[in-house]
Order: structure tokens, then C-alpha cells, then sequence
């Protein structure tokens, strides 16, 4: 379980947390969403270590993060981020680099459980089929597969992924998430996801968290988080909320201008 | 044994093999080039005749100190391309070899050289080097994290700081510490001194033994500073060891041989484009490529416009930067 | 007890022999039979002494006499072969200061005696330079007369500028940037036995002010250069129409070779043109 304790940081007045107070149960699907600024990143960061808590603390299963050892929380923990710069590795090469955590001591080449496990984390995402090819050369939707594969042979209890499908093709968007899914589901995976789509959050997240200028505005269920006053209150522009007609989960609708202004003639 | 570890084992061999060859190309060749069988018959059967003593005491020690500095700048060059991830760094960029020609031309001037007798010049150099290394170090760190873009700016400020108070030394000095001067800083594997020549070598091979803790944290760090904490290398730590250990083998390569530029550039994009980037045989690998490529350049310095003899570095400029942007445009990758 | 009585007398007669014949080998080994020579003005100084046999090679720039230029090169004056070098086996090598210092170490470490001779301060140092190296190869006495009739001359010559006013000189050796020579270079001499003044002779360093030069006054200027830059610089100077040497037309060119690395008898040679380019006013009728 990740418990965040009213945890105060960040880098300056416009990127800061205050107060945070957050738990995550295992096995869960965990959504953080907001609006630009609001802090998700700056979440991200404190939960990953990178960014010291001026207040709090960040507990994972009763450990203080910043008291455990850093192999120790790499094997615990395993991030997904937007930007990573590959140059000229190729895929294989890619994935069995998140086997550093796991060395033991002296040891200098990969054993045949880490070759095995790396295999079976790209055969589980579907990119055991490009893994000789270079890291350059792959789609945007297969190098998000590839970068889950890789997490995914860190053999962490915690999966954190930021922004994953922001810029993938609706194909590339259901399929990354259903391959999520299935690893919550089937390997009880601790996944938290830092989302912008409002509908992806509410389709497949089991909890929400909405943050807002740097604190928790709302959390709990899809259904009572994605209240259209709530939305509007934070976001600050007009939505509607329906029901998704085959999951029935929360669905939010945008309104253009020019609508608004025709209803308003009416 | 996976096929990376067997083509790993080949391509170190097959590097060991030309460095060997190399290094005995090197041992016969020269104003008076001597035939492999003479070479042999000359040191197993003849000691003390004039070629022994041509081999021996001319010859072998600039092989052995083109080895040390050779091997000892291509590792500086990895670590410091790896911790920059930029492809145009190398060991001079750091502003540590401005300092320690600053250190050895003052130590000219002011006439200390009889202090240490020989060994004046090196240690001239090697303080000279020392006081950049943690000027740069000093400035860059703040609230325990070392910033690494700020290295790169600091270093070639300070370079271009050195060169301006170098040529202020040089304008108040006297024509035959000039000469000192400019010659220490062309750059020469002629060191009459054992003593340093062994030391440069222990320095040489125990950066590389060192350098050999850091491979997991060098492979990571490929990915990024951020990713390679979230792969668990302790960032700050690494940063800082791995740049006092670049900047330790510079410092010590360029007081004792002086300015050899290119080869902690060129070295390791070479290795990267020919044999890889896992940091396991980078490393090594680097090391003996650039070796033997010291070498190579210091037997041509010596045999193209015989009897004299060309700087080093003029060699390892022209041949090293033609030859990299031939492998360049071949091979049609892109650099680091 | 009596074979100690007959040992210890034949012990102490072989040491002593032996040391008697080594004196002498050693002796016999101690004029130098094979030189080389890392600066020309030392290989002109061995054919002064009469020493050229023992010549076994020299630089590039060694070309005077002509002689000396058919022998075997082992390089230039900064960048020596040291592989040649050992190889032609000598028993003394001459290097001056300009020799790289690292290269004359090896040289030693390999068993080669290395006299150095660092550029002379001005002439009484030339000479004492001349007579050294006139010991070291055995020709002590042909130093001494070379020298004593150097000495002779350069008195002569100083005699005829007595009571003759001053002119003031600048010396220039260098253009960008202005660079010339104070009390402590070799060249400073030159100007002060002719009977002239060198305006910067209290520098602190080489690089010298042109406006001092304006400010000052000069009253000759001998630039001691070579190649294009010569013709540049005298150009530059004729745009102070109101400095003295240039409106006397005092500006005078030697060639950097004869002065720098000079031997007591191209010294006077030197010295002798120096005079007539100061004292125009003697009217002399040798050269």
C-alpha cells in the first residue's frame, strides 16, 4: 500500500503540493487527474523520489521512501515516463536495462532469469515482435509497449505511468490500457496512472484522485469524482455528464462555444 | 555464454591483437627501421649495442606511455560522453587541460623548474589541473546536486580563461621560456623520466579497473538522469565519483604528456559506431582502441617528415577528425 | 701467513696498475671525436676552433660554412631526432636552450654527455660560452686567441665612439605585438658597445609600447627581423613624420641570423656594421 502523508513540496510557488494526503490499496487502478498545473507531475515526482518533501512523508507499505535503499525502491516501484531518450539502443537491450535493480553484487552479465523475464514482460505486451529492432525505428504505440514492457521487467509492486496515451491513436490508447488492465487483473499490479483524457480515466480507473492548484479537490469512485459541477468547478468549463451506454460509467461531454451561445439564445 | 558475452570476448581479443601488433609495428619502425626478426634477435641475444638501446630506451617508452595516456583519455572521453549525453564533449572541453598548461607555464616563468628536478612540470601541471577540477566542481554544486549542464558551460569558460592568461604568460616571458612553454604544451609522449612514465601507466590502468563499478550506473544514465534514478543508480553519487575519476585521468595525462587533443573525442564515438554502447565493453574497449591509436599516431609523428619529428597531437587532429567523418558519412548513423 | 705476504704486495700492484692504465684510457678519451652539434652557432664556432673533424652532424639551419652543411642532419633546432642521434653514436652533444629539455634528459639517461649552453646574456658571457666549449674539445688555446683578438677589436671599436653622442635605440624583434629586447638580451649589447643608447634597455618586458617609442623619441631603429613582416613594419614607421628616426631616415634592417646566434668573431663583424649604421659621422674607410 502507498500511503502519501500530508506531503508538502515542490519547486516553486506555481508547481507546489500542499497538504497531499493520499492511499493507494494494492492491486488497485489508481487515476490522478487534473488540469494543467494542478500538480499531477509534481505528484509523480514525490512518489518517484525525485523531488524532496519540504512536509511529509511518503510511506510504501510502512517503509519511508526516502529511508529505503535505492535498488530496493526501484525493485518496488517501476515508472513509465513521457520522455525518455533511447539514442541507439535496440529494443532487447532497452528492457533488460531494467534488470539493474535486480544485480547481485559483482555480478556482470545478465543471468538467464533476467533474459527470461525480460522475454516474457515483452511477450506479455505484445513487443516480443520488434525486439531486435532499434528503439528509433518503432512506432509511438509500439515504443509505449515496449517502455510498459520494461517496467514490467523491473518485476515491481507498483506500476506509476505518466500521460501514456497522450499522443497515441485511439487503437494504440485501447489497446495500452487493456494491457494494463489485464496486468492489474492477472498479476495484481498496482497501477497509477496520471491521465489528461477525462473518459480513459473513467473508463478503466477503479478510484480517482482530481487535483487542483496543488491539492486533492476530490477522490474516490469514477461515478462521484466525475460530477459535471465538480468538473466545472475545477476545469472551469462548461461539460455535461452522461452515462457511457455499454459501461455505464461516467462520460463527459465538452460543449463547444458557439453551442453554448445557441442554447443560451433559446 | 550468450552471444553478446561471445562477441563481447572476440572483440576485446581481437583489439588486444591489434594493439600488440601495433605496439611492435611501433618498436621497428623509425629513423632506423629494424625487421621483426632483428627486433627479436636484438633483445633476447644483444643487450647494450646501439639498437637495443634505440628500441629500449627510445622506443618502448613512448609506447608504453602512448598506452597509458592513449587509454587513459579514451576512458575520461566515456565517462564524461556518458554523463554529458552530449556527443561533443571530451576530457579538454572540461577546461581541465587549459589549468594545467596554466600550472606548467607558470611553473616556466617563475623558474621553479629545479624545484623537483624532473618532476616539476608534471606536478606544475597536475596542481594546475586540480584547481580547475574543483573551481568547476564548487560552482556547479548546489544543494548536493551536482548540475550537470553547468559543468559543461564552466569547463569551456575556464578553458577559454586559461588560454587568455596563458598567452599573458607568454607575452612577459623570455623567448627560451617560451619555447618552454609551447613545447610542453605541442603535446610529446618523450618522457625521460621512468618513474612518471610507470605512474601514468598505474594511474591509466587503475582508472579503467575503477571505472568498471560504474558500468550499470554509465548504461543507465544513457536513458537520462531521471530514468536512471528510477532504475535505482544513486544519480548524485555516481555523478559525482565519475567525474572526479574523467577528471583525475585527464589531469594526470595532460601534465605528463601535455595537450594530445581528439583522442578522448573520437575514441569512444569509434567504438560506439563499430562495436556498441553497453558501457561492459565501451569501456575496455575504448580503452585499447584508444591505445593503440595513440600509438599509431605517435610512430607516424616520428616516421613521416624524419629526421624530424611532428607533435603528436598534430597527428591525432588530422588523422583522428578525417577518419571520423569518414566513418561518419559510411555509415550513416546518427552520433551518440 | 707467507702466501698473505706475496698476495697482498701483488693485490695492491694491480689495483695501482690498473688505475694508472684506466687514468690513462680515460685520459685518451676525454677530447671528444664524435660531436654533434644542436645549433649553428656552435657548429660555426667548431670550425673557428679549428674542430670541425669531430663534427659528425648538425641541424638543418647549420649552413655556415658551407661545409657544414654536407654534414648529417639530425633535425632542426627545436625538434631533434633522438633516434638518429643515438644511432651516429656520439661522445658529446652541444644543445642550447632552445633544445627541448626532455629530449637532453634522454640523452643523458642513455650515457651521452650533453654540454648546454644557454643563449649568452651578452658578450663577456658569449666568450666565456667560446672558451668552454675550447676546453671541452681540447682546443683551449686557439679559444683563447680567438678570443683575446675579438677583444681587441671590440676595444678599438668602442674606442672610436668615445666623446660621440648617443644616439637613442630602439630595437625592434618582433611586430605583432611590438616586441623588443631590455638589458637582459643578448642584442642590447650590440647597441650599447656601438655607442648607443637602447631606449628600453630598463623594460620590464619584451612587449614594448609604440607610443613609448614616439614619446621617447628614438632616434634610430634597427629592426632585426626577417621576410615580408620587415617591409610592413618599415612602412608602419614612416607614418611618424615627426619621430626622428623617420625624419632622419634612421631605419636600418639586419638580418635576425647574424645577431642571434653570434660567435665572438660574427660578433664583431656585427658590431662593426652597428657602428657605422649609429656614427654615420665617422667616416670609415674599411667595411
Amino acid at each position: 500500500m502507498l500511503e502519501i502523508k500530508d506531503l508538502t513540496c515542490g519547486y516553486d510557488k506555481r508547481f507546489h503540493l500542499d497538504g497531499i494526503n493520499l492511499a493507494i490499496k494494492e492491486g488497485g487502478f489508481f487515476g490522478i487527474i487534473g488540469p494543467n498545473g494542478s500538480g499531477k507531475t509534481t505528484l509523480l515526482r514525490a512518489i518517484t523520489r525525485v523531488l524532496k518533501p519540504e512536509k511529509g512523508e511518503i510511506l510504501l507499505d510502512g517503509k519511508d521512501i526516502w529511508r529505503m535503499d535505492f535498488k530496493e525502491l526501484a525493485r518496488t516501484i517501476a515508472v513509465v515516463s513521457q520522455n525518455v531518450s533511447t539514442d541507439d539502443l535496440n529494443v532487447k537491450e532497452f528492457v533488460l536495462l531494467s534488470r539493474i535493480p535486480h544485480y547481485r553484487g559483482l555480478q556482470f552479465l545478465e543471468t538467464k532469469r533476467d533474459e527470461e523475464i525480460a522475454d516474457n514482460a515483452m511477450i506479455l505486451t505484445d513487443s516480443i515482435r520488434f525486439k531486435d529492432r532499434s528503439m528509433s525505428e518503432i512506432s509511438g504505440g509500439e515504443r509505449q509497449l515496449v517502455l510498459i514492457a520494461r517496467a514490467l521487467a523491473q518485476e515491481p509492486k507498483f506500476l506509476l505511468l505518466d500521460e501514456p496515451t497522450s499522443h497515441l491513436d485511439i487503437t494504440h490508447q485501447v489497446r495500452v490500457l487493456d494491457l494494463l488492465k489485464k496486468l492489474n487483473r492477472e498479476l495484481s499490479l498496482t497501477v497509477i496512472i496520471v491521465m489528461h483524457d477525462l473518459n480513459l480515466a473513467s473508463e478503466y480507473c477503479d478510484r480517482l484522485a482530481l487535483l487542483s492548484g496543488g491539492t486533492i479537490y476530490k477522490e474516490g469512485i469514477p461515478k462521484d469524482v466525475l460530477d459535471y459541477r465538480t468538473i466545472e468547478e475545477v476545469y472551469k468549463t462548461v461539460v455535461v455528464v452522461e452515462k457511457n451506454p455499454v459501461s455505464l460509467k461516467p462520460y463527459i461531454l465538452l460543449i463547444s462555444g458557439e453551442e453554448r451561445q445557441r442554447r443560451r439564445k433559446k | 555464454m550468450s552471444k553478446a558475452t561471445i562477441r563481447w570476448t572476440a572483440q576485446i581479443l581481437i583489439l588486444i591483437g591489434m594493439l600488440l601488433a601495433i605496439a611492435a609495428l611501433s618498436l621497428c619502425l623509425g629513423s632506423t627501421t629494424l625487421s621483426i626478426r632483428k627486433a627479436i634477435d636484438v633483445i633476447f641475444i644483444r643487450p647494450g649495442a646501439t639498437e637495443y638501446n634505440i628500441l629500449f630506451q627510445i622506443r618502448l617508452p613512448r609506447i608504453i606511455l602512448g598506452l597509458a595516456i592513449g587509454g587513459a583519455l579514451s576512458l575520461a572521453g566515456v565517462i564524461l560522453q556518458g554523463l554529458f549525453r552530449n556527443p561533443l564533449v571530451e576530457p579538454y572541453t572540461m577546461g581541465i587541460s587549459g589549468g594545467a598548461a596554466l600550472g606548467v607555464s607558470l611553473a616556466i616563468v617563475l623558474k621553479l623548474c629545479r624545484s623537483m628536478g624532473l618532476l616539476t612540470l608534471p606536478f606544475a601541471g597536475f596542481v594546475g589541473s586540480g584547481i580547475v577540477i574543483m573551481l568547476i566542481y564548487f560552482i556547479n554544486i548546489r544543494r548536493r546536486a551536482l548540475k550537470i549542464q553547468g559543468l559543461l558551460l564552466t569547463g569551456v569558460m575556464i578553458s577559454f580563461i586559461s588560454s587568455s592568461l596563458i598567452m599573458l604568460v607568454m607575452a612577459v616571458s623570455r623567448a627560451e621560456d617560451l619555447h618552454g612553454i609551447v613545447f610542453w604544451i605541442m603535446g610529446s609522449l618523450e618522457e625521460p623520466s621512468w618513474f612518471l612514465i610507470k605512474l601514468m601507466l598505474f594511474v591509466s590502468l587503475a582508472g579503467l579497473v575503477l571505472s568498471y563499478i560504474f558500468w550499470k550506473d554509465l548504461n543507465a544514465l544513457r536513458l537520462g538522469e531521471e530514468e536512471a534514478a528510477h532504475l535505482g543508480i544513486n544519480t548524485e553519487r555516481v555523478k559525482r565519483m565519475l567525474f572526479i575519476l574523467a577528471s583525475l585521468l585527464t589531469g594526470c595525462a595532460v601534465s605528463v604528456g601535455g595537450i594530445i587533443g581528439f583522442v578522448g573525442l573520437i575514441v569512444p564515438h569509434l567504438v560506439r559506431m563499430f562495436i556498441g554502447s553497453d558501457h561492459r565493453i565501451l569501456l575496455v574497449g575504448s580503452f585499447l582502441c584508444g591505445a593503440g591509436f595513440l600509438i599509431s599516431c605517435d610512430t607516424l609523428a616520428r616516421i613521416i617528415v624524419a629526421p624530424s619529428e611532428l607533435p603528436v597531437g598534430v597527428i591525432t587532429g588530422i588523422l583522428g577528425g578525417t577518419f571520423f567523418i569518414y566513418a561518419l558519412t559510411r555509415r550513416g548513423k546518427q552520433v551518440a | 701467513m707467507r702466501k698473505i705476504r706475496i698476495l697482498l704486495p701483488v693485490f695492491f700492484a694491480t689495483i695501482i696498475l690498473w688505475r694508472v692504465f684506466s687514468y690513462d684510457a680515460c685520459a685518451s678519451q676525454s677530447l671528444p671525436k664524435r660531436i654533434v652539434s644542436l645549433a649553428p652557432s656552435m657548429t660555426e664556432e667548431l670550425y673557428l676552433l679549428g674542430a670541425e673533424d669531430s663534427l659528425i652532424a648538425n641541424t638543418t639551419y647549420c649552413v655556415t660554412p658551407p661545409a657544414a652543411g654536407a654534414k648529417e642532419k639530425i633535425g632542426d633546432i627545436t625538434r631533434i631526432n633522438l633516434e638518429k642521434i643515438v644511432s651516429l653514436k656520439p661522445d658529446l652533444v652541444l644543445a642550447t636552450s632552445l633544445t627541448n629539455s626532455k629530449a637532453i634528459q634522454k640523452l643523458k639517461n642513455l650515457g651521452i654527455e650533453v654540454m648546454i649552453f644557454p643563449a649568452p646574456k651578452n658578450y663577456a658571457y658569449l666568450c666565456d660560452q667560446f672558451l668552454g666549449l675550447g676546453k671541452a674539445v681540447g682546443k683551449e688555446a686557439q679559444a683563447k686567441a680567438i678570443i683575446a683578438e675579438s677583444k681587441e677589436r671590440v676595444v678599438a671599436i668602442k674606442a672610436e665612439t668615445v666623446g660621440l653622442a648617443k644616439p637613442k635605440v630602439f630595437i625592434e624583434i618582433g611586430a605583432k605585438p611590438l616586441f623588443t629586447a631590455n638589458k637582459d638580451y643578448f642584442i642590447n649589447d650590440f647597441v650599447e658597445l656601438a655607442g648607443g643608447v637602447n631606449i628600453a634597455q630598463d623594460a620590464k618586458v619584451g612587449t614594448y609600447s609604440r607610443e613609448e617609442v614616439l614619446r621617447k623619441n628614438a632616434d634610430v631603429i634597427i629592426i632585426v627581423m626577417m621576410g615580408t613582416a620587415v617591409e610592413k613594419e618599415k612602412e608602419v614607421w614612416q607614418k611618424f613624420k615627426d619621430l626622428n628616426a623617420v625624419r632622419a631616415n634612421r631605419i636600418y634592417v639586419i638580418d635576425s641570423r647574424k645577431v642571434c646566434s653570434p660567435t665572438p668573431v660574427t660578433f664583431v663583424e656585427t658590431l662593426n656594421e652597428i657602428v657605422s649604421l649609429l656614427h654615420p659621422e665617422l667616416s670609415r674607410g674599411k667595411q
